[in-house]
């Protein structure tokens, strides 16, 4: 250990710092656990006395419940409406990945397979409709939806909305690799006398299997995280999303409800955690791909 | 080509056609729309007329001390339209006149009667609103009421006065009556006609023309065009004319109702009020009207109608310069050759194009207008106001407070959001950078152990939803029982109250973004150190480059090509970082910590501003679209070096 060839660096200092880094990473994450199982609504997992000592501080910090109790889980699904919640948001993600897919299917097709007038026009308008900042639709879109259509508090209004918004990346990334099956495929096909809809749905999309299904993915993970538009959208409390309840427990209207945040947090996140890290490496292909050319 | 040279006759008279037919049989359908309303106006304001002459009777048979019962029943009978008056006394707490049988009246009012509390509150409610207009001096709250019942008949109520000098408002008269629209009397131009002449008279034009394509159009759309407004002009006059007709029909039922009180010592011209008991000043003592004042009453809807009627003009000449030419047809040609093609494309498109562009370019409109939530049923051409939401934001230059409020720095001043959404990028996209940087560095050391681990683990914050990552960190900066505060107290110091400060508040959102950006330029500088050869090292080396020379000239340039990017990604994304400050700091304290995406979001859903937050929406976009182009071109630049 001492005697390190020339160029080398020892390695605890990068362990000591990401070691660091690493306490900095979990602890937030911890906390909430914490809370969760702690039984109880308030932040702290420990009952100060009057006056602590700094020991007494020390101990109410270390991410451990005095009693390790599953009643915020289970008052979370039986006391208060979370099942629904989480319903409403397994309806509405389902629903905008089967619509966004679709939709985003057979356009990234027609724009990777057919030569047609406004190609480029109208791949270029899916590229510059990124750039419409939310706030800015947001707007039109609560008078559209809720004001006009009367689809406030429905599901309807909610998925037409996501899944039109996530349209634009779905059918970039289909179309990059659509453009990557070989078209003899579907040549020899139409020799054989197969249809245009016969090949979409036969032979290019159980080929494109594993990028529909990044696809899908990705539009089941921003439906199922998305607020803000929910927070505007929906005003019955029967029909929040998971992200809108989440917040309202903790959004200071009545008494901060720590416990239910916390065991509702680690039930809605849980699943898009492991869906995020399974999906990682083509969101980043994806992105920077995409900022590259872009 | 021959062929462009030539017009197609059939064409030409498809296109005038189609456009005047558009054109006509919409501002025809739009007049009689008006026509109606008007007609419902009139039958609501003789009904008006009415209900204020039963009212001005009771008062004086009550100054009188006649019997109200008598005198309302006598009013009642001459009039065919009139199903029921009922004279309520909110002070007596009684119903001193009814002209049904069935109320029994004079009667006192039943608290159990779902009616009596009905009429009783009403009473209240006028008393209030008598009482709210003399207080503040001005006209807000109106004093005849009038609504259309499910059944067609119109229900209306005005205050019973006490007749004294003062006239307080002791009650409510209220009368139901069936709304029969007067007859008016101007026939409005047929459509019908006006199309079948126009067609005819366009084509004469153009017969001599048909030779030369472009010469034959002009002339038909010419036709087209002053048939449109010939139209227009007489469909305006024939509105115009039906005005005066409603009024003809109030003042008949005014000087009806005048013979009918027959006390003669009432002032009929009290009779024809608006809803605040103003007199609308159209119709004389003697029953003659004022034509001006008519037409004054008349001008803002006739601007409208001719407002509309221009634009449906407008949008029929197009649609006949489409048709006309040739366009309609080559379109329907192109998307019968590319049939598959758009069968495929047009649910998405339909999609775009109604829940992505037309929103966006609706909020650009919207930013034109001082819509807010109440006047949403006002017609849109009253809500304009031009560049006036841009001209507030833009050139309100009062960052810093008047020195008797303090001082201080105005928060909500565009100016200062601006100032601080910059500060908030750049201060976070340095420290993600930076960390990232580090981790990656440290993370690339070769055989450095529990590497996989590490990444897992640093790679977390990214993973979780961001809405969760800041309700966590605003309970961690709990004043009471947050952990940071835990910590502080442990090293001997003060509990902070995080958002009761600027900058204690601007550290805590800081905080938590720092937590949650650092993973992904982590992931990204990793990537790319990975995929520098390790051979370029060796050859740094041999030729005797220290470390630092190696990290300055292989590394960083080597990371250039994908950190570029992703800081350009992360520029935009932080600047747009709802979540965040709307969940941690909410703008706290006193909107000094709100960027600009959360500020027009605030204007929107708290203060209901729909107009003024859309413009302010669009500055933003139009900042973006500056930082869009000048960093293409900046990377264009370094692309070209």
């Amino acid at each position: 250990m001492f005697l390190k060839s020339r160029g080398t660096i020892p390695h605890w200092p990068l362990h000591l710092f990401i070691l660091m880094m690493v306490v900095i990473t979990v602890y937030p994450i911890l906390f909430v656990f914490t809370v969760a199982f702690s039984g109880q609504q308030n932040l702290s997992f420990v009952d100060l006395p009057p006056d602590p000592t700094r020991l007494d501080r020390v101990r109410a910090l270390v991410p451990w419940p005095e009693n390790v109790t599953l009643s915020n889980f289970v008052q979370l699904f039986s006391e208060q409406p979370f099942a629904r919640w989480l319903l409403n948001s397994v309806i509405v993600s389902a629903a905008t990945t089967l619509v966004g897919v679709f939709l985003a299917c057979t356009a990234a097709y027609a724009f990777s397979r057919f030569k047609f007038p406004g190609q480029r026009a109208g791949l270029m308008s899916f590229l510059v409709s990124q750039m419409f900042p939310g706030t800015l639709t947001l707007i039109p879109l609560y008078i559209i939806i809720v004001q006009w259509m009367g689809l406030g508090s429905n599901y309807l209004g909610l998925v037409l909305v996501y899944s039109t918004t996530a349209i634009p990346f779905c059918v970039w990334m289909l179309k990059g690799y659509f453009d990557t099956i070989p078209r003899e495929l579907e040549e020899s096909a139409l020799m054989d006398g197969a249809s245009t809809p016969t090949i979409f749905f036969r032979i290019i999309l159980p080929l494109a299997k594993p990028a529909v299904a990044v696809t899908a993915l990705f539009s089941f993970m921003t439906a199922w995280n998305e607020f803000v538009l929910a927070l505007v959208f929906l005003d019955q409390e029967e029909m929040y999303t998971a992200p809108v309840g989440l917040r309202f427990f903790v959004g200071g209207y009545a008494e901060n409800q720590w416990g239910y945040f916390s065991a509702g947090s680690i039930v809605a996140a849980l699943p898009v955690v492991f869906l995020f890290m399974f999906l990682q490496k083509y969101l980043i292909s994806g992105l920077t791909a995409g900022a590259v050319k872009g | 080509m021959s062929h462009e040279k030539n017009i197609s006759l059939a064409q030409l008279a498809a296109g005038v056609v189609l456009g005047l037919a558009f054109g006509l049989l919409l501002i025809s359908r739009l007049a009689a729309a008006g026509d109606e309303a008007a007609g419902e106006a009139a039958a609501s304001q003789s009904a008006v007329v009415t209900l204020s002459a039963a009212a001005d009777l009771v008062a004086a048979a009550q100054a009188a001390d006649e019997d109200v019962q008598e005198t309302v029943r006598r009013f009642a009978d001459g009039h065919d339209d009139v199903i029921s008056i009922r004279v309520v006394d909110v002070k007596k707490r009684s119903l001193l006149a009814s002209t049904l049988d069935a109320d029994g009246a004079p009667v006192r009012l039943q608290r159990k009667s779902e009616e009596h509390k009905v009429w009783y509150d009403l009473g209240k409610s006028l008393q209030a609103a008598d009482k709210a207009n003399r207080d503040e001096g001005r006209l807000w709250k109106e004093l005849i009421l009038t609504e259309r019942l499910d059944d067609g008949t119109l229900s209306l109520s005005a205050p019973l006065l006490d007749g004294a000098e003062t006239s307080q408002v002791i009650g409510v008269v209220l009368l139901n009556a069936r709304a029969e629209a007067p007859s008016l009397g101007t026939a409005r131009p047929s459509p019908w006609l006006f199309l079948l002449l126009g067609t005819l008279l366009a084509l004469a034009v153009a017969w001599p023309l048909r030779n030369k394509r472009y010469p034959a159009a002009a002339a038909a759309g010419t036709v087209a065009a002053l048939v449109l407004a010939f139209f227009t002009f007489a469909t305006l006059n024939a509105l115009g004319a039906d005005r005066l007709a409603i009024e003809e029909a109030v003042a008949e039922r005014l000087a009806a109702d005048a013979g009918r009180t027959g006390t003669g010592a009432l002032d009929s011209s009290t009779w024809d009020v608006d809803p605040f008991r103003q007199p609308r000043s159209i119709i004389a003592t003697d029953g003659t009207i004022d034509a001006d004042a008519v037409d004054a009453s008349f001008a803002s809807t006739r601007s409208r109608f001719r407002n509309v009627f221009s634009v449906l003009s407008l949008l029929g000449l197009v649609l006949f310069s489409f048709v006309g030419l040739g366009g309609a047809g080559r379109t329907v040609q192109t998307i019968r050759e590319n049939r598959e093609a758009y069968t495929f494309i047009a649910p998405a498109m339909a999609g775009m194009l109604f829940l992505v562009f037309f929103p966006f370019f609706f909020g650009l409109t919207l930013s034109f207008t001082d819509q807010t939530l109440y006047n949403v049923n006002e017609p849109f051409y009253e809500r304009w106001v031009g560049f006036d939401n841009y001209v507030k934001i833009l050139t309100d230059f009062n960052i810093f407070e008047s020195a008797e409020a303090g001082g201080g720095v105005n928060y909500e001043n565009f100016y200062w959001t601006l100032f601080f959404t910059i500060c908030w990028t750049v201060v976070n996209v340095f420290i993600g950078v930076t960390l990232g940087m580090a981790l990656a560095l440290a993370l690339n050391t070769k055989d450095l152990a529990f590497r996989p681990i590490y990444r897992v683990i640093l790679i977390l914050p990214w993973a979780v939803p961001n809405y969760i990552t800041a309700l966590i960190w605003k309970g961690m900066f709990h004043q009471q029982f947050g952990s940071v505060n835990q910590i502080l107290q442990i090293l001997g110091m003060e509990p902070i109250a995080w958002f009761d400060n600027t900058l204690t508040s601007f550290c805590a959102v800081v905080t938590t973004n720092g937590w949650l950006s650092f993973p992904f330029m982590m992931v990204v500088a990793l990537g790319g150190l990975q995929s520098i050869p390790a051979d370029l090292y060796e050859a740094a080396r041999i030729d005797g480059a220290n470390r630092w020379q190696q990290f300055t000239n292989v590394t960083i340039p080597a990371l250039k090509p994908v950190m570029v990017p992703a800081i350009i990604l992360s520029v935009v994304w932080t600047f747009n970082m709802f979540n965040i400050i709307y969940l941690v700091s909410g703008g706290e304290p006193g909107h000094a910590t709100e960027i600009l995406v959360t500020q027009a979001f605030k204007l929107f859903y708290e203060q209901y501003q729909y107009g003024y937050a859309a413009a302010y929406a669009t500055v933003i976009f139009g900042i973006l679209l500056i930082y869009g182009t000048w960093q293409n071109r900046v990377t264009k630049a370094n692309e070209g070096v």
